[in-house]
């Protein structure tokens, strides 16, 4: 233990926080976390009475030894990428807390409440109007795109 | 992990009964004392806590990486309320000097800002020695006379603490207008 560094030490803590008390429909791989620090998944139930009811999703993090000074490398994974104007085909997310807004006081549980959020509160489901075009030419590392956030509404 | 939430639950119910008893020195009330002064990035308990004016504690190591991870753009972590170097207020425990060496600390933790009470004994601006104020005004003939004389209303601000930069100024000027009225009052003789 005393070999950790702060990163993993903190990880540490928010994993042990989040298989004790995970929000509502989120489920973390606690074997597989504790196995790789740096690498988690989540699992991601669709909140019901919202358009995506019954759906399961996967959420796949990433953390450089600087977390949680740097932001954490969120995508969603695996075949049922959800369907909503903020969320490419490809996985990524287009969120400000995940580059800009980021602040060393969000979490992990943190950012799953804001994409369950995001998730519920969507009207209609669309993939975003560039999403051909993006998935194309983006990088594989969401964090790399020079995101705009100019939608506040969903 | 489980341990610990039954401990919150049995250090809340005995609360009281410990506040009774004086020294509540149970190890579940320090384990939530704990909790309490974790730090916000971390998550460990504050080390080398800081305070930020809008009331969220922090390990000042923790919080100055975040400060210099955006030095353009400085807001609290918790509540991006406006927050710097000199924004923050350290928290002195009683015996945490003695557990670590200050120095050994890199950054230094900003110094506590200490303020000198009002002092309010004494009738202001009436001794010679430490508050020696002197004025002149020019103006119309009758009206001139009272505006250098009379300060009606408005009271005199105090004087500037010894030793600032201020200070130094007053001292100054008013040794010029000394003179300059040292001056007038040969030229009136002689002339």
């Amino acid at each position: 233990m005393a070999a950790m560094s702060p990163s993993e030490r903190r990880l540490q803590k928010e994993l042990m926080s989040l298989m004790k008390e995970p929000p509502p429909g989120v489920t973390v791989d606690g074997e597989q976390a504790s196995q790789n620090l740096t690498l988690w998944t989540v699992h991601m139930e669709g909140v019901p009475g919202t358009l995506y009811e019954g759906e399961k999703f996967v959420l796949q993090f990433k953390f450089t030894n600087k977390y949680p000074f740097d932001s954490p490398e969120v995508t969603f994974i695996g075949s049922n990428i959800p369907v909503h104007p903020h969320v490419y085909s490809n996985g990524h997310i287009c969120l400000s807390i995940l580059t800009d807004d980021w602040s060393p006081a969000l979490s992990v549980q943190s950012v799953c409440l804001s994409i369950v959020s995001m998730l519920s509160s969507c009207k209609e489901k669309k993939r975003p109007p560039d999403n051909s075009f993006y998935v194309k030419t983006c990088s594989k590392n969401p964090k790399k795109t020079k995101w705009w956030y100019h939608d506040d509404s969903v | 992990m489980a341990e610990t939430s039954e401990a919150q639950a049995s250090a809340s119910g005995q609360a009281g009964a410990s506040g009774q008893a004086g020294s509540g020195s149970g190890s579940e009330d320090e384990k939530r004392d704990e909790r309490m002064l974790e730090c916000n990035i971390c998550l460990d308990t504050a080390r080398d806590a800081v305070v930020s004016m809008c009331g969220h504690l922090f390990c000042w190591p923790c919080l100055h990486q975040w400060l210099e991870t955006r030095p353009s753009r400085q807001v609290c972590p918790v509540c991006k309320a406006a927050i710097s170097r000199d924004k923050v207020i350290p928290l002195y425990g009683r015996g945490n000097t003695k557990q670590e060496d200050p120095r050994n600390k890199v950054p230094p933790r900003p110094a506590g800002q200490r303020t000198e009470p009002e002092n309010n004994s004494g009738f202001p601006g009436f001794g010679f020695g430490d508050g020696f104020h002197m004025s002149f005004g020019i103006g119309a003939f009758p009206f001139g006379v009272f505006t250098s004389t009379f300060n009606f209303g408005d009271p005199r601000p105090s004087a500037a603490p010894r030793g600032t930069a201020q200070y130094e100024e007053e001292q100054f000027l008013s040794k010029i207008f000394l003179w300059v009225a040292i001056l007038f009052v040969l030229w009136l003789i002689f002339a």
